[in-house]
């Protein structure tokens, strides 16, 4: 018989890093806070089926992804409120969210960069996945991860230099 | 391993005591010790990983959003567990096809009714919820959206509906007229469902009035200037009437 898991350790554990990850997949707070809910709540549907409690943190950040993405395919049906993450910038610059300004910068930045290393980095970043549970959730081998994770933590990297005061973010050289 | 293949590797290496037990790291972290330019580079990019994570953890979630959470895994732990009897009577009322609902308002006409609130039920009623154009706490902008979309929808609501957040909502289209669903969530994390159509879709049938209970589901249905309502919810029937019957007192709805 499947052991009720506890879900209310594991929201109190991972809403705060959930909602982040969120947030910077659709750059509003209204959709990052029902993406949030809505992957405890299917958490919370289908825990039955949760066989490793040791990967419900990436079952859930995956989980989280793919209802962002499935909300993505089901907006492109209706233009007119079609709310993609490249177009939202303003979002982020209204949004009282981001308590720093930093934040926005680095989120900005991460938006920059080439789409198949940026949910690579979300993940390591926002998600602190090991490699290996960013290859399972991604179903891409190991080696993948590895060289998705070089560059664009190169292309950040140039990114953030642009658009950032370099002893904001960027450590010193010497 | 050169140079270049331990940076690849370190690229993935996390700070801390997370990754410096695993093996896989060994060898390159091993490097850096014979290796100076390695080992500056090693350093900029721990520095700089560590200020990412700070920077993008002051992005705060709203201080509510914990409760509703919560309240929500609550709403489905009962749900959950009304389950099975939801369905039986569901399934049941499926098969027999609703004769006996609403046996009066059979009498002349009942077929497009009876069609339309079985279809809808099942709409509302589907395994994880029913699907959604638009997800939106904001009960506005589903009515921006449902107008947009030439959909009807209840302009004026109940008072006290203004003030719950909404789940979303759906433009769709029943045996060619035009309606709409628009999700609440009630404070418990229970939904209300309002299905919005217009009149003239169900033909010459009766519609009866009042509150109907299917199962765990409670229904109640309103005609308002041309247009048919219907609510439904698992909350309890109680609740239900302390929203939709003590309404606001200037009903008005939009026209399709």
């Amino acid at each position: 018989m499947p052991t009720e898991l506890d879900l209310e350790r594991i929201v109190s554990e991972l809403y705060s890093p959930l909602y982040r990850f969120a947030f910077a997949l659709s750059r509003n707070e209204s959709q990052a806070s029902d993406l949030t809910q809505e992957t405890f709540l299917i958490l919370a549907k289908q825990q039955a089926q949760v066989r490793d409690i040791t990967k419900i943190k990436s079952w859930l950040f995956t989980t989280l992804r793919r209802e962002f993405l499935r909300g993505l395919r089901s907006q492109s049906t209706h233009p007119e409120v079609e709310l993609k993450p490249e177009h939202q910038d303003q979002l982020v610059a209204d949004s009282g969210v981001l308590k720093a300004s930093d934040a926005a910068t680095v989120l900005e930045a991460l938006a920059g960069v080439d789409e198949s290393y940026r949910i690579v980095l979300e993940l390591f970043y926002l998600a602190d996945l090991s490699y290996k549970e960013i290859a399972a959730s991604l179903d891409i081998p190991i080696g993948t991860v590895m060289s998705r994770l070089s560059r664009g933590k190169e292309q950040l990297r140039t990114l953030l230099t642009k658009t950032a005061p370099p002893d904001k973010i960027i450590p010193r050289s010497n | 391993m050169n140079s270049d293949a331990a940076k690849e590797v370190l690229s993935a290496y996390r700070s801390g005591d997370r990754d410096g037990a695993d093996p896989f790291f060994h060898e390159a972290l091993k490097q850096m010790e014979s290796d100076s330019e390695l080992k500056k580079w090693f350093d900029e990019q721990h520095d700089l990983d560590r200020a990412i994570r700070e920077k993008l953890a002051s992005i705060e979630p709203p201080p509510d959003l914990q409760a509703k959470i919560l309240a929500r895994i609550r709403g489905e732990k009962v749900r959950r567990f009304a389950l099975p009897q939801v369905w039986l009577a569901a399934a049941a009322c499926l098969l027999v096809g609703g004769i006996a609902w609403f046996y009066s308002a059979q009498k002349q006409g009942p077929d497009r009714f009876q069609e339309f609130k079985t279809d809808a039920l099942a709409m509302v009623s589907a395994e994880g919820g029913p699907v959604l154009d638009l997800w939106t706490s904001n009960i506005t902008e589903t009515q921006s959206y449902l107008r947009e979309h030439q959909a009807p929808y209840d302009e004026w609501l109940p008072n006290r509906l203004k003030s719950m957040e909404t789940a979303g909502c759906r433009a769709f289209v029943w045996k060619d007229y035009p309606a709409s669903l628009t999700c609440f969530r009630l404070p418990d994390g229970m939904l209300l469902h309002l299905v919005v159509i217009h009149r003239e879709a169900m033909g010459n049938a009766n519609i009866p009035v009042g509150m109907k209970s299917m199962g765990d589901w409670h229904l109640m249905f309103q005609q308002k200037d041309g247009m048919l309502m219907m609510w439904a919810t698992q909350a309890p029937m109680e609740q239900l009437k302390q929203i939709v019957v003590k309404i606001a007192v200037k009903p008005r709805l939009g026209k399709a």
